[in-house]
């Protein structure tokens, strides 16, 4: 009798839809008629992680250098090992919804967002609130997202040392901002000192943001890089002169753009923030200094 | 520095991070390990020409793909112990012609070298001293 009635389903819905940490959600299980033959219904809150990964093959192995010799470039499809995107599922909290005699009819859950849940963006995680109930018969699965609001309050600054990305260290810089902390939109004033440690020709200067994603996954083998994004540069000033002993301070604006995924940690993965400064001599055979400094984006007041 | 407000007591606790790469260190087979672990290049390149090195480098891929790897790494074995003995002779030719040649022409900078930089010169030849 049953054989041919199709498994009714199940909606989640979540309130609200934009959460900060802290904060309280609840989500209402709902379906259309009782669903039966049930063992177990559970609802699982957590987030989707995306991040990338070495799929196979040891990532330092001898077969891995051929990939990069000049004569196996060109064999496309051919490589050892690789890359690849992929996401995993973080359970933060289970609960088991009631069910009574074999019969799901719906239920309700509420969780408080944890202080340190990575911040919702499609580069890193998206948050749910997951249904799985179990039963005789096909399993009935559905979820409900909603967004998790990084605020200057939930986030940790710690302040890095500058890191050289680029350059021999001729002249130093130095990225002075006012704070650690910005939030998405918001335009970084602050200042870049430039101190020469011999007479250089005159310089360039450019800064950008960006951000990247690490890979860091519990079980798989790490990839190399991750996503990673860096706005366009500003160009702050051309024929900056760069004697020994004098030293120069040149001012920025740098606007982040509104829709900037927050700093975050997860399990699987990280999105972390930079400013980076780009000088170039305009002798050529100089070279560049390229600096970064890492600050923290939010994406909430 | 913004200090986070202490976790409730009622929130539980973040779950573990994995490692990156860096912090991972090197990932090799048993068979690679012990080839680069090896000081003398005689025994490195006799340990790269061995089957399990070569059988290894299938490790870490999936089940089947593995295999059909290591049939196809079985195939080219004699061409493997090819590449690997002729890369052994040109190692050979360099350090017999090449070597000396540059060993004279460089004379002079060792020489200044250690002359103005005896710290940074003892510390290079430390650092090449059994290698």
């Amino acid at each position: 009798m049953g054989l041919f009635k199709r498994s009714t389903g199940a909606q989640v819905t979540v309130a609200p839809d934009v959460v900060s940490p802290r904060q309280i959600v609840s989500a209402t299980v709902s379906t259309d008629r009782p669903v039966g033959k049930v063992t177990s219904a559970t609802l699982e809150w957590g987030y989707t992680n995306f991040y990338r990964y070495h799929w196979a093959g040891r990532a330092d192995s001898a077969a891995a250098a051929m990939n990069d010799t000049v004569w196996t470039m060109d064999q496309v499809g051919n490589h050892y090992g690789g890359e690849r995107d992929t996401d995993d599922w973080v359970t933060v909290t289970k609960v088991d919804l009631p069910i009574a005699a074999g019969e799901f009819t719906g239920g309700s859950s509420t969780f408080k967002v944890p202080s340190w849940a990575p911040g919702s963006s499609p580069d890193l995680a998206r948050w749910s609130c997951r249904l799985t109930i179990a039963r005789g018969g096909g399993d009935v699965d559905a979820h409900g997202d909603f967004t998790v609001v990084i605020g200057s309050a939930d986030s940790q600054v710690t302040d890095e040392p500058l890191q050289r990305t680029g350059g021999d260290g001729d002249t130093d810089m130095d990225i002075v901002v006012p704070s650690l902390l910005f939030r998405a939109g918001e335009t970084i004033n602050g200042q870049i000192l430039l101190t020469p440690h011999a007479d250089m020709s005159d310089g360039e200067l450019g800064i950008c943001w960006g951000y990247r994603c690490l890979s860091h996954p519990l079980v798989r083998t790490p990839a190399l890089g991750g996503t990673s994004k860096s706005g366009q540069t500003i160009k702050l000033g051309k024929g900056i002169p760069l004697r020994n002993g004098t030293p120069v301070t040149v001012p920025f604006a740098v606007p982040l753009p509104g829709d900037a995924p927050p700093t975050a940690t997860a399990v699987h993965s990280s999105l972390e923030w930079f400013l980076e400064a780009m000088l170039m001599y305009s002798k050529w055979t100089q070279g560049i200094e390229k600096m970064r400094r890492q600050i923290v984006v939010v994406n909430a007041p | 520095m913004t200090a986070v407000p202490p976790s409730g007591a009622n929130e539980p606790p973040p779950p573990q991070r994995g490692l990156t790469r860096e912090e991972r260190g090197r990932d090799v087979s048993d068979a690679q390990a012990e080839a680069e672990a090896e000081t003398s290049k005689p025994k490195q390149y006799l340990r790269a020409m061995s089957p399990r090195f070569v059988l290894s480098m299938a490790e870490g891929y999936p089940v089947v793909l593995k295999q059909f790897i290591q049939f196809c790494l079985i195939i080219i074995y004699p061409a493997w112990v090819f590449t690997v003995l002729v890369g052994a002779l040109l190692h050979l030719a360099f350090y017999v012609t090449i070597y000396p040649v540059l060993w004279v022409l460089f004379w002079p900078v060792r020489a200044s070298q250690k002359k103005n930089n005896p710290e940074e010169y003892e510390a290079t030849m430390q650092k090449y001293a059994k290698k």
